[in-house]
Protein backbone atom coordinates (compact mmCIF):
# COMPACT_ATOMS: atom_id res chain seq x y z
CA UNK A 1 0.00 0.00 0.00
CA UNK A 2 1.34 3.52 -0.78
CA UNK A 3 1.92 5.86 1.30
CA UNK A 4 -1.01 8.05 -0.03
CA UNK A 5 -3.35 5.38 0.27
CA UNK A 6 -2.44 4.40 4.06
CA UNK A 7 -3.33 8.11 4.94
CA UNK A 8 -6.93 8.06 2.65
CA UNK A 9 -7.63 4.94 4.63
CA UNK A 10 -6.49 6.77 8.12
CA UNK A 11 -8.31 9.96 7.39
CA UNK A 12 -10.32 9.72 4.49
CA UNK A 13 -12.83 13.06 4.89
CA UNK A 14 -8.98 15.03 4.71
CA UNK A 15 -8.04 13.52 1.59
CA UNK A 16 -10.75 12.76 -0.15
CA UNK A 17 -8.76 13.99 -3.59
CA UNK A 18 -7.08 10.62 -3.43
CA UNK A 19 -9.98 8.74 -5.02
CA UNK A 20 -9.79 10.91 -7.86
CA UNK A 21 -6.38 10.04 -7.87
CA UNK A 22 -5.74 6.19 -7.58
CA UNK A 23 -7.75 3.90 -9.34
CA UNK A 24 -6.76 0.93 -7.14
CA UNK A 25 -8.22 2.66 -3.83
CA UNK A 26 -11.65 3.63 -6.20
CA UNK A 27 -12.50 0.33 -6.77
CA UNK A 28 -11.82 -0.88 -3.64
CA UNK A 29 -13.97 1.83 -1.44
CA UNK A 30 -16.38 1.53 -4.76
CA UNK A 31 -17.26 -2.22 -3.97
CA UNK A 32 -16.97 -1.41 0.45
CA UNK A 33 -19.95 1.16 -0.86
CA UNK A 34 -21.98 -0.20 -3.30
CA UNK A 35 -25.13 -1.45 -1.94
CA UNK A 36 -25.94 -5.05 -0.62
CA UNK A 37 -27.86 -6.96 -2.73
CA UNK A 38 -31.49 -8.11 -0.97
CA UNK A 39 -31.96 -11.41 -2.40
CA UNK A 40 -35.13 -13.34 -0.72
CA UNK A 41 -34.18 -15.78 1.87
CA UNK A 42 -36.07 -19.36 1.80
CA UNK A 43 -36.24 -19.91 5.13
CA UNK A 44 -37.43 -23.58 4.89
CA UNK A 45 -33.97 -24.33 2.71
CA UNK A 46 -31.63 -23.27 5.55
CA UNK A 47 -30.74 -26.41 7.69
CA UNK A 48 -32.45 -26.81 10.65
CA UNK A 49 -30.50 -24.53 13.52
CA UNK A 50 -29.97 -27.04 16.93
CA UNK A 51 -31.55 -24.16 18.69
CA UNK A 52 -35.28 -24.73 16.47
CA UNK A 53 -38.18 -26.52 18.59
CA UNK A 54 -35.44 -26.96 21.30
CA UNK A 55 -37.95 -25.22 24.03
CA UNK A 56 -41.17 -27.57 23.18
CA UNK A 57 -41.79 -29.84 26.03
CA UNK A 58 -42.62 -33.51 25.15
CA UNK A 59 -44.63 -34.07 28.82
CA UNK A 60 -46.11 -37.20 27.28
CA UNK A 61 -43.37 -38.99 26.04
CA UNK A 62 -41.67 -37.48 29.60
CA UNK A 63 -44.29 -38.72 31.89
CA UNK A 64 -44.75 -42.12 29.97
CA UNK A 65 -40.91 -42.59 29.99
CA UNK A 66 -40.63 -42.07 33.54
CA UNK A 67 -43.79 -44.03 34.71
CA UNK A 68 -42.86 -47.11 32.61
CA UNK A 69 -39.14 -47.07 34.52
CA UNK A 70 -40.77 -46.67 37.54
CA UNK A 71 -43.36 -49.77 37.25
CA UNK A 72 -40.55 -52.06 35.62
CA UNK A 73 -38.55 -50.57 38.60
CA UNK A 74 -41.36 -51.16 41.07
CA UNK A 75 -41.55 -54.76 39.81
CA UNK A 76 -37.88 -55.87 39.48
CA UNK A 77 -37.69 -54.51 43.54
CA UNK A 78 -40.68 -56.51 44.53
CA UNK A 79 -39.15 -59.55 43.34
CA UNK A 80 -35.85 -59.26 44.60
CA UNK A 81 -37.75 -58.42 47.98
CA UNK A 82 -36.18 -54.89 48.60
CA UNK A 83 -37.85 -51.62 48.83
CA UNK A 84 -36.85 -49.45 45.88
CA UNK A 85 -35.42 -46.50 48.35
CA UNK A 86 -33.26 -49.39 49.78
CA UNK A 87 -32.62 -50.13 46.18
CA UNK A 88 -31.74 -46.34 45.15
CA UNK A 89 -29.63 -46.35 48.48
CA UNK A 90 -27.52 -49.56 47.07
CA UNK A 91 -26.92 -48.00 44.22
CA UNK A 92 -25.98 -44.45 45.12
CA UNK A 93 -23.65 -45.08 47.39
CA UNK A 94 -19.62 -44.48 46.91
CA UNK A 95 -18.13 -47.97 47.85
CA UNK A 96 -17.09 -48.61 44.43
CA UNK A 97 -15.59 -45.66 43.64
CA UNK A 98 -13.71 -45.62 46.80
CA UNK A 99 -12.68 -49.29 46.19
CA UNK A 100 -11.32 -48.02 43.39
CA UNK A 101 -9.07 -45.60 44.11
CA UNK A 102 -8.02 -47.50 46.62
CA UNK A 103 -7.04 -50.20 44.56
CA UNK A 104 -5.28 -47.56 42.06
CA UNK A 105 -3.39 -46.46 44.94
CA UNK A 106 -2.08 -49.68 46.25
CA UNK A 107 -0.68 -49.94 42.70
CA UNK A 108 0.91 -46.23 42.95
CA UNK A 109 2.33 -47.03 46.25
CA UNK A 110 5.00 -48.87 45.28
CA UNK A 111 6.83 -46.63 42.36
CA UNK A 112 7.14 -43.86 44.96
CA UNK A 113 6.51 -40.19 45.94
CA UNK A 114 8.90 -38.89 42.80
CA UNK A 115 6.54 -40.69 40.17
CA UNK A 116 3.43 -39.91 41.49
CA UNK A 117 4.53 -36.40 41.70
CA UNK A 118 5.70 -36.38 38.32
CA UNK A 119 3.07 -38.70 37.06
CA UNK A 120 0.30 -35.94 38.93
CA UNK A 121 2.27 -32.69 37.51
CA UNK A 122 2.28 -34.48 33.52
CA UNK A 123 -1.44 -35.38 34.02
CA UNK A 124 -2.91 -32.05 34.99
CA UNK A 125 -0.54 -30.25 32.64
CA UNK A 126 -2.60 -32.26 29.89
CA UNK A 127 -5.77 -31.46 31.58
CA UNK A 128 -4.72 -27.41 31.71
CA UNK A 129 -3.43 -28.04 27.99
CA UNK A 130 -6.57 -29.30 26.69
CA UNK A 131 -8.73 -27.31 28.68
CA UNK A 132 -7.07 -24.02 27.08
CA UNK A 133 -8.82 -25.35 23.33
CA UNK A 134 -11.97 -23.45 22.96
CA UNK A 135 -15.36 -25.24 22.25
CA UNK A 136 -16.32 -25.19 18.55
CA UNK A 137 -19.98 -25.87 19.39
CA UNK A 138 -22.50 -23.99 17.00
CA UNK A 139 -20.00 -22.98 14.50
CA UNK A 140 -18.77 -26.63 13.38
CA UNK B 1 -0.85 -33.07 13.18
CA UNK B 2 -2.62 -31.53 16.50
CA UNK B 3 -5.18 -34.38 15.76
CA UNK B 4 -2.38 -37.15 15.11
CA UNK B 5 -1.12 -36.25 18.96
CA UNK B 6 -4.99 -36.09 20.26
CA UNK B 7 -5.41 -39.85 18.57
CA UNK B 8 -2.15 -41.08 19.85
CA UNK B 9 -2.88 -39.18 23.34
CA UNK B 10 -6.10 -40.74 23.72
CA UNK B 11 -5.09 -44.10 22.59
CA UNK B 12 -2.41 -44.09 25.25
CA UNK B 13 -4.70 -42.61 27.71
CA UNK B 14 -7.00 -45.52 27.24
CA UNK B 15 -4.43 -48.34 27.14
CA UNK B 16 -2.50 -46.73 30.86
CA UNK B 17 -6.65 -46.22 32.17
CA UNK B 18 -7.45 -49.44 31.02
CA UNK B 19 -4.16 -51.50 32.41
CA UNK B 20 -5.42 -49.75 35.83
CA UNK B 21 -8.39 -50.67 36.19
CA UNK B 22 -8.50 -53.77 34.51
CA UNK B 23 -8.43 -56.14 37.81
CA UNK B 24 -11.56 -54.47 39.03
CA UNK B 25 -13.26 -56.21 36.72
CA UNK B 26 -14.84 -59.07 37.48
CA UNK B 27 -15.99 -61.66 34.57
CA UNK B 28 -19.75 -62.19 35.82
CA UNK B 29 -20.55 -66.19 35.65
CA UNK B 30 -23.95 -67.09 35.06
CA UNK B 31 -25.91 -67.69 38.29
CA UNK B 32 -26.22 -71.59 38.98
CA UNK B 33 -27.66 -70.82 42.35
CA UNK B 34 -30.80 -69.33 43.70
CA UNK B 35 -28.94 -66.79 45.68
CA UNK B 36 -26.86 -65.87 42.81
CA UNK B 37 -29.91 -65.55 40.56
CA UNK B 38 -31.38 -63.73 43.26
CA UNK B 39 -28.38 -61.26 43.71
CA UNK B 40 -28.48 -60.97 40.13
CA UNK B 41 -32.13 -60.01 40.41
CA UNK B 42 -31.14 -57.31 43.23
CA UNK B 43 -28.35 -55.78 41.13
CA UNK B 44 -30.98 -55.18 38.25
CA UNK B 45 -33.45 -54.00 40.69
CA UNK B 46 -30.64 -51.22 41.56
CA UNK B 47 -29.80 -50.23 37.97
CA UNK B 48 -33.56 -49.64 37.13
CA UNK B 49 -34.35 -47.94 40.34
CA UNK B 50 -31.45 -45.30 39.63
CA UNK B 51 -32.19 -45.10 36.11
CA UNK B 52 -35.42 -43.72 37.30
CA UNK B 53 -33.49 -41.47 39.46
CA UNK B 54 -31.49 -40.42 36.45
CA UNK B 55 -34.67 -39.33 34.67
CA UNK B 56 -36.11 -36.98 37.42
CA UNK B 57 -32.42 -35.50 37.79
CA UNK B 58 -32.52 -34.98 34.04
CA UNK B 59 -35.41 -33.69 33.41
CA UNK B 60 -35.05 -31.07 36.16
CA UNK B 61 -31.23 -30.15 34.62
CA UNK B 62 -32.61 -29.82 31.38
CA UNK B 63 -35.71 -27.42 32.73
CA UNK B 64 -33.43 -25.66 34.60
CA UNK B 65 -30.65 -24.85 31.70
CA UNK B 66 -31.65 -26.58 28.53
CA UNK B 67 -29.49 -24.07 26.84
CA UNK B 68 -26.56 -24.90 28.35
CA UNK B 69 -27.55 -28.95 28.02
CA UNK B 70 -27.78 -28.23 24.56
CA UNK B 71 -24.63 -26.14 23.69
CA UNK B 72 -22.33 -29.49 25.54
CA UNK B 73 -24.71 -31.41 23.67
CA UNK B 74 -23.46 -29.93 20.30
CA UNK B 75 -20.19 -30.06 21.09
CA UNK B 76 -19.83 -33.52 22.07
CA UNK B 77 -21.25 -33.85 18.67
CA UNK B 78 -18.92 -31.82 16.83
CA UNK B 79 -15.35 -33.03 18.42
CA UNK B 80 -15.98 -36.00 20.54
CA UNK B 81 -12.06 -36.79 19.97
CA UNK B 82 -11.38 -34.11 22.00
CA UNK B 83 -14.28 -34.96 24.37
CA UNK B 84 -13.35 -38.18 25.18
CA UNK B 85 -9.40 -37.27 25.52
CA UNK B 86 -10.08 -34.84 28.07
CA UNK B 87 -12.54 -36.96 29.91
CA UNK B 88 -10.00 -39.90 29.79
CA UNK B 89 -7.58 -37.04 31.38
CA UNK B 90 -9.93 -35.40 33.82
CA UNK B 91 -10.89 -38.53 35.10
CA UNK B 92 -7.48 -39.75 35.48
CA UNK B 93 -6.74 -36.37 37.14
CA UNK B 94 -9.76 -36.64 39.47
CA UNK B 95 -8.59 -40.20 40.97
CA UNK B 96 -4.59 -38.86 41.79
CA UNK B 97 -6.11 -35.39 42.87
CA UNK B 98 -7.79 -37.62 45.18
CA UNK B 99 -5.36 -40.23 46.33
CA UNK B 100 -2.90 -37.18 46.82
CA UNK B 101 -5.66 -35.56 49.22
CA UNK B 102 -6.25 -38.52 51.20
CA UNK B 103 -2.67 -38.39 52.24
CA UNK B 104 -3.32 -34.73 53.55
CA UNK B 105 -6.58 -36.48 55.78
CA UNK B 106 -4.08 -36.25 59.18
CA UNK B 107 -3.14 -32.72 58.20
CA UNK B 108 -7.11 -32.30 58.80
CA UNK B 109 -7.13 -29.53 55.52
CA UNK B 110 -7.47 -33.43 53.43
CA UNK B 111 -10.87 -33.79 54.45
CA UNK B 112 -12.65 -30.92 53.26
CA UNK B 113 -10.68 -31.01 50.41
CA UNK B 114 -11.49 -34.24 49.36
CA UNK B 115 -15.49 -33.46 50.19
CA UNK B 116 -14.56 -30.52 47.13
CA UNK B 117 -13.07 -32.25 44.99
CA UNK B 118 -16.18 -35.36 45.09
CA UNK B 119 -18.50 -32.68 44.65
CA UNK B 120 -17.01 -31.20 41.82
CA UNK B 121 -16.35 -34.76 40.49
CA UNK B 122 -20.08 -36.17 41.02
CA UNK B 123 -21.95 -32.51 39.02
CA UNK B 124 -19.20 -33.53 36.61
CA UNK B 125 -20.46 -36.97 36.04
CA UNK B 126 -24.01 -35.72 36.49
CA UNK B 127 -24.09 -32.48 34.25
CA UNK B 128 -22.12 -34.52 31.79
CA UNK B 129 -23.99 -37.86 31.39
CA UNK B 130 -27.06 -35.70 30.73
CA UNK B 131 -25.39 -33.66 27.68
CA UNK B 132 -24.90 -37.17 26.80
CA UNK B 133 -28.08 -38.32 27.02
CA UNK B 134 -29.03 -35.64 24.93
CA UNK B 135 -26.58 -36.13 22.58
CA UNK B 136 -27.50 -39.87 22.19
CA UNK B 137 -31.34 -38.37 21.71
CA UNK B 138 -30.65 -36.45 19.05
CA UNK B 139 -28.66 -38.25 17.16
CA UNK B 140 -31.07 -41.47 17.37
CA UNK B 141 -34.34 -39.82 16.88
CA UNK B 142 -33.58 -35.92 16.05
CA UNK B 143 -35.72 -34.39 12.80
CA UNK B 144 -33.54 -33.91 10.14
CA UNK B 145 -35.45 -31.40 8.59
CA UNK B 146 -38.17 -28.28 9.56
CA UNK B 147 -41.37 -30.12 8.10
CA UNK B 148 -40.46 -33.46 9.67
CA UNK B 149 -39.83 -31.63 12.88
CA UNK B 150 -43.40 -29.46 12.77
CA UNK B 151 -45.56 -32.50 11.96
CA UNK B 152 -44.01 -34.71 15.04
CA UNK B 153 -45.74 -34.12 18.33
CA UNK B 154 -43.42 -35.64 20.91
CA UNK B 155 -40.49 -36.45 19.47
CA UNK B 156 -38.80 -32.97 19.29
CA UNK B 157 -37.49 -30.39 21.65
CA UNK B 158 -34.53 -31.20 24.31
CA UNK B 159 -36.54 -32.45 26.93
CA UNK B 160 -37.61 -35.38 24.61
CA UNK B 161 -34.02 -36.13 23.28
CA UNK B 162 -32.48 -36.46 26.70
CA UNK B 163 -35.47 -38.69 27.60
CA UNK B 164 -34.87 -40.76 24.73
CA UNK B 165 -31.10 -40.70 25.69
CA UNK B 166 -31.57 -41.98 28.79
CA UNK B 167 -34.31 -44.92 27.89
CA UNK B 168 -31.20 -46.10 25.19
CA UNK B 169 -28.04 -45.98 27.35
CA UNK B 170 -30.45 -47.56 30.50
CA UNK B 171 -31.20 -50.50 28.44
CA UNK B 172 -27.89 -50.91 27.01
CA UNK B 173 -26.51 -50.50 30.95
CA UNK B 174 -28.63 -53.76 32.07
CA UNK B 175 -26.47 -55.41 29.29
CA UNK B 176 -24.26 -57.42 31.33
CA UNK B 177 -20.05 -57.05 30.68
CA UNK B 178 -20.77 -54.88 27.94
CA UNK B 179 -22.77 -52.40 29.50
CA UNK B 180 -21.06 -51.21 32.55
CA UNK B 181 -18.62 -50.54 30.03
CA UNK B 182 -20.39 -48.40 28.04
CA UNK B 183 -22.21 -46.61 30.56
CA UNK B 184 -18.72 -46.14 31.81
CA UNK B 185 -17.13 -44.72 28.38
CA UNK B 186 -20.48 -42.56 28.25
CA UNK B 187 -19.39 -40.94 31.37
CA UNK B 188 -16.25 -40.07 30.01
CA UNK B 189 -17.52 -38.10 27.25
CA UNK B 190 -19.74 -36.89 29.57
CA UNK B 191 -17.21 -35.20 32.11
CA UNK B 192 -15.04 -34.24 28.64
CA UNK B 193 -18.00 -32.31 27.34
CA UNK B 194 -18.96 -30.77 30.68
CA UNK B 195 -15.23 -29.31 31.13
CA UNK B 196 -14.77 -28.28 27.30
CA UNK B 197 -17.52 -26.14 27.56
CA UNK B 198 -17.46 -24.76 31.62
CA UNK B 199 -20.60 -26.96 32.00
CA UNK B 200 -22.38 -25.11 28.65
CA UNK B 201 -21.52 -21.55 29.58
CA UNK B 202 -18.87 -21.60 26.73
CA UNK B 203 -16.26 -20.04 28.67
CA UNK B 204 -12.43 -19.78 28.49
CA UNK B 205 -11.42 -21.61 31.78
CA UNK B 206 -8.37 -19.76 32.09
CA UNK B 207 -7.99 -15.81 31.38
CA UNK B 208 -5.56 -15.13 29.02
CA UNK B 209 -2.62 -12.42 30.53
CA UNK B 210 -1.74 -9.69 28.09
CA UNK B 211 0.74 -6.62 29.34
CA UNK B 212 -0.63 -3.05 29.95
CA UNK B 213 -0.29 -1.15 26.52
CA UNK B 214 1.37 2.53 27.94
Amino acid sequence: MKDACQRYAEDPETHAAHLQECAECRNIYGALNAEIEAKPVNVDALPLAPWEGASYRAWPLVIGGALGVLAIALALCAAAGISPFLAIAMGARPDAARAAIAAIDEKLRPLGPVVFTALFIVVNSILVFLLRRAPRGIGA
Amino acid sequence: MRKAILIALVVAATVVTALVAAPLFKTPAPPSTFSEAASMMTRTAVSVSLLFVWIIAAVVVTLMSGREVRYSSIELRSSPLHCFALGLVAVTSFVLTAILFSYLIPYLVGIPLLVALAVFAVLTKVYGTIAVFHAIGTIVAAARSRDLMLRRRWLRGDLAMVVIGILLLGAIRLIPIAGPIVWGIASVFGVGTALATKFGRREPWFLVWRAAET
